[in-house]
């Protein structure tokens, strides 16, 4: 994207008052989104986004400019202003640039841009009849495609040159379902980092079916009950849950200001023991999958807890350079628009050896979530909630009516540690993970899992 | 670098025979710095530029943007929207807004503000992060010390004969403190959007964070109940976020919306008026016009509980009929996307009880003072919702227990008739604005 010797000699610029590194993040990325509402193809929208930051860190303090010109002038401008950042000091060096080379973790098949737009509306197309053949109680389909390529480009003072092209697509329905005044919705959106092959396993028409079977059960629902009760998590929720109340407060910004309940519990148990936890960013083609971090560091499997206990945080380069320690691969930016920081890649609770059933089969009063719509943490205090999407009463072991309108509330590591059953059926789910003001793509994954005692905020009995 | 008016102009002289085409350009400087150990813990400088073309031919819409274009790419951009109208279904009405006379706002832009060397605001956020830190003893750490402030410009031409152009600057603090005693910790949140760094006022939100850190520590997890609840604004504000959705007029037409069908309805209580109106200039969500160039005006969406009507920009306006025009209410995210609804400046209107009054009428009951997972817990299409909450219990008129781990749950239409109360308390936070609220009862969970 930029040839070496201008990017050696924006990297010297942004040492000219020292510092530990500097870094220079080069993007180029094009994208297609489609939106059919309303059965109609509203909107086919297609753009071109390039840009580059450069950064200059001192300990854990850094100066971070960027441009969306690329040309040698705003370049230079960007490295002048991100080292500004910096008291004056004497100049540090540039080692010369090497590529490193990594394995191709999200390998495609087919590539989207390989595709005419016209195929993709008739996706939708599918998605949209698919929908709104599944019932007459379906009155509303929205349906988007997405799909990009970035293209990017990592170098830094201490000679790393890393480039990597991520390929991102994904699928979502997202229908709503009447019956009288009772109005309801069902979403689901499945996503990886791979080429179109990617629609083969995951249809439009299934992708539909999912999401208006989801909005047609809350037809039935009930008020969720209001209290302490036992949940059971359908395969990836689990995983919802643990990014939120465990992984956020596990990122090394929050340990570095003391802002996180799991400062200084490395080696203790935090968690029942029955719980396995990673950060794998090596999954091949998963949505929160890479080759190299947004710092050029490899993508790693960084175990977080072994029978539930603690093993370790996911660093940045800053964080860990200041705790003397090596970097999990866990710096990510949204775009070249940001500074890195430490966030999480695909989060996963591992198997277990229950089954499934024999879970359910042993509730005797509960409710079994099966989809989740995203939640939020304070890292500091370990408070969470999210919000359940589509659950299920149980009744001595029997799944019983879907209730509606609760939020799961709780502390991350009593919740942790009040989990009672883990089965062996992992599954997945795909989100967008907001930070700092960032989005990032992240996976989530877990089996089915049981919480003895967790609150339930409905309005029911 | 080509003049932002001359971009958008490029595009629209590239339009085609029967082709409506309107471009948005947008141009930003924003500096953000934030300190952390009486040290600069980070220093960005943002600078960015951007165009979008919005091309409609036949009834069909295509959408196309460029990063930093040179005309060339304009009308490279122009010739990539032609395309990807083709396979767009074609819609009576997509159609452009025709040129009205808008007032400037010259107010808008702060040139002292968009002047302020980079080195004063790095000391702001120093002084704030000191500030943080030194007041009282039980904080002694920060989350999050920052300011911050944008100089924006945005350019809108069109082959409707709109042809308009406008700048702004935006400043901002943020703090969050944490608050420590014994093995607890708590968190205590504050922040001013304003139109200059000189009205962002760290010492105040300074002192706002350490207090709501501070008020919560010993914290317990209250029983389930039904009591009466004081929102107070940053909780209120949550809130209305929701509501801005369901009263989109592309949600009502598309059958998402609980509202659609109560129009001359009373739905809250006769306390409730919300406004939308982005001529108020104290209001971070002021601007001239709106992103499709329509003039800013002011929508009354509830009178007294009774709801009037919904926000709309052009698209919606005309698929409505029977009359209605834009509200002004056509926004965008950015330059890469086509506009949709949103809200200027959207605000309850203030009442003329004052906050201790409102704690005398809630006794029993809980002053709400945070919210969280409002975007998964509350659904704008059904109206239910269900959120994590914390806050202080009231006795006797005063404020005492801190409650942690709880959740409040009701409906929309349900609150909005169960309010009591309105605090002449009004505080726009970014470009909501709401008083403190009282509602005679919601379901608390907790133990």
């Amino acid at each position: 994207m930029l040839d070496r010797s201008l990017v050696h000699e924006v990297l010297q610029a942004a040492r000219r008052r020292g510092g530990s590194f500097a870094e220079v993040f080069v993007e180029e990325s094009t994208n297609t989104t489609i939106r059919l509402d309303d059965g109609k193809v509203e909107e086919l929208t297609t753009g071109l986004d390039r840009g580059a930051g450069v950064r200059v860190a001192h300990g854990t303090s850094y100066g971070y400019a960027y441009s969306n010109r690329l040309d040698r002038d705003a370049l230079l401008e960007a490295a002048e202003a991100a080292s500004a950042a910096l008291r004056d000091g004497e100049g540090g060096d540039v080692v010369d640039l090497r590529t490193l080379e990594g394995p191709d973790t999200n390998r495609v098949q087919r590539a989207a841009a390989s595709v005419p737009a016209a195929d993709k509306v008739a996706w939708l197309r599918e998605l949209d009849d698919v929908a709104r053949s599944f019932s007459p109680e379906v009155i509303q389909v929205v349906g988007v495609y997405g799909d990009s390529l970035q293209r990017r480009l990592i170098a830094a003072s201490d000679g790393r040159w890393v480039e990597e092209a991520r390929p991102r697509i994904r699928l979502v329905a997202q229908v709503v379902a009447k019956r009288g005044d009772n109005i309801q919705t069902g979403f689901h959106g499945p996503a990886a980092c791979a080429g179109v092959e990617f629609v083969d396993e995951h249809t439009p028409a299934a992708t539909a079916t999912v999401a208006a079977k989801r909005a047609v059960t809350m037809l039935d629902s009930i008020p969720a009950p209001a209290g302490e009760m036992t949940v059971v998590l359908a395969p990836g929720m689990g995983g919802v849950l643990f990014h939120e109340a465990v992984g956020h407060p596990l990122e090394s910004d929050a340990i570095d200001k003391e802002a996180s309940v799991y400062a200084g519990l490395v080696g203790q148990r935090c968690g029942s023991e029955l719980l396995n936890g990673v950060d794998d960013a090596t999954i091949p083609n998963g949505w929160g999958s890479f080759t190299f971090d947004d710092e050029g560091e490899p993508a790693q499997n960084t175990v977080l807890f072994t029978d539930g206990v603690l093993q370790g945080f996911l660093y940045d380069r800053l964080r860990a350079d200041k705790e003397g320690v090596t970097s999990t691969g866990n710096g990510r930016r949204q775009s070249y628009a940001f500074p890195p920081v430490p966030r999480m890649t695909n989060t996963n609770i591992l198997n277990g050896s229950s089954k499934p059933g024999d879970i359910l089969d042993a509730t005797e009063q509960g409710v079994w979530v099966t989809s989740l719509g995203g939640g939020q943490v304070n890292p500091a205090t370990g408070d969470f909630v999210f919000g359940v999407s589509e659950g299920f009463l149980i009744e001595n072991g029997q799944v019983g009516a879907p209730v509606r309108g609760a939020n799961l509330i709780g502390r991350a590591i009593e919740v942790m540690s009040a989990i009672d059953a883990i089965a062996d059926d992992f599954g997945t789910w795909e989100g967008v993970c907001g930070k700092d003001g960032q989005n990032a793509p992240v996976g989530s994954g877990s089996p089915t899992l049981r919480i003895s005692k967790i609150t339930l905020g409905g309005t029911g009995a | 670098m080509p003049d932002l008016g001359d971009l958008v102009r490029a595009a629209v002289e590239a339009a085609g025979d029967g082709e409506a085409v309107e471009a948005y350009a947008q141009e930003s400087r924003q500096t953000e710095a934030s300190a952390l150990r009486g040290e600069v813990e980070g220093l960005t400088f943002a600078e960015s530029r951007g165009l979008g073309v919005r091309l409609i031919r036949d009834g069909r819409l295509g959408y196309a943007f460029a990063a930093d274009p040179t005309v060339d790419e304009v009308r490279a951009a122009v010739v990539k929207a032609r395309e990807n109208a083709t396979l767009a279904e074609p819609d009576e009405f997509n159609v452009l807004p025709d040129a009205a006379e808008v007032t400037a706002l010259p107010e808008l832009f702060d040139a002292a503000s968009a002047d302020v060397p980079t080195a004063d605001k790095v000391q702001m956020a120093l002084d704030l992060e000191s500030r943080l830190v030194s007041s009282d003893p039980r904080v002694t750490k920060i989350d999050l010390a920052q300011v911050g402030d944008a100089v924006t410009r945005v350019a809108i031409a069109s082959t409707a004969g709109v042809d308009a152009e406008y700048a702004r600057t935006d400043a901002w603090c943020v703090a969050v403190a944490l608050a420590v005693e014994g093995d607890e910790t708590q968190t205590g949140f504050s922040y001013r959007i304003a139109r200059a760094l000189a009205d962002v006022g760290p010492d105040d939100i300074a002192d706002e964070a350490i207090t709501r850190a501070v008020d919560m520590l010993g914290a317990v997890k209250p029983p389930t109940a039904k009591v009466p609840v004081i929102l107070d604004q940053f909780a209120a504000m949550s809130f209305l976020g929701v509501l801005a959705g369901a009263l989109n007029a592309e949600s009502v037409l598309k059958g998402r919306s609980l509202f659609a069908s109560m129009v001359g309805q009373q739905v809250g209580s006769d306390l409730f008026t919300l406004v939308d109106d982005g001529t108020i200039l104290q209001g971070p969500g002021a601007c001239p016009f709106d992103d499709e160039g329509v003039p800013s005006g002011r929508t009354e969406l509830f009178t007294r509980g009774t709801l009037n009507g919904f926000l709309h920009d052009t698209y919606t306006a005309a698929r409505t009929g029977d009359g209605q025009a834009s509200t002004g209410n056509a926004k965008r995210g950015s330059y890469k996307g086509a506009p949709g609804v949103g809200t200027s400046n959207f605000y309850l209107d203030a009442g003329e009880t004052s906050f201790d009054e409102l704690l005398h009428r809630a006794d029993g009951g809980v002053l709400i003072q945070d919210v969280s997972g409002v975007h998964s817990g509350a659904n704008p299409i059904s109206g239910e919702f269900s959120v994590g909450a914390t806050g202080l219990r009231i006795a006797g008129g005063a404020l005492g227990e801190p409650l942690r781990e709880m959740t409040i749950a009701s409906t929309l239409p349900e609150m909005l008739a169960g309010i009591t109360g309105v605090g002449d308390d009004l505080r726009f936070f970014s470009s909501v604005g709401t008083p403190s609220i009282l509602i005679g009862e919601m379901t608390l969970a907790g133990i």
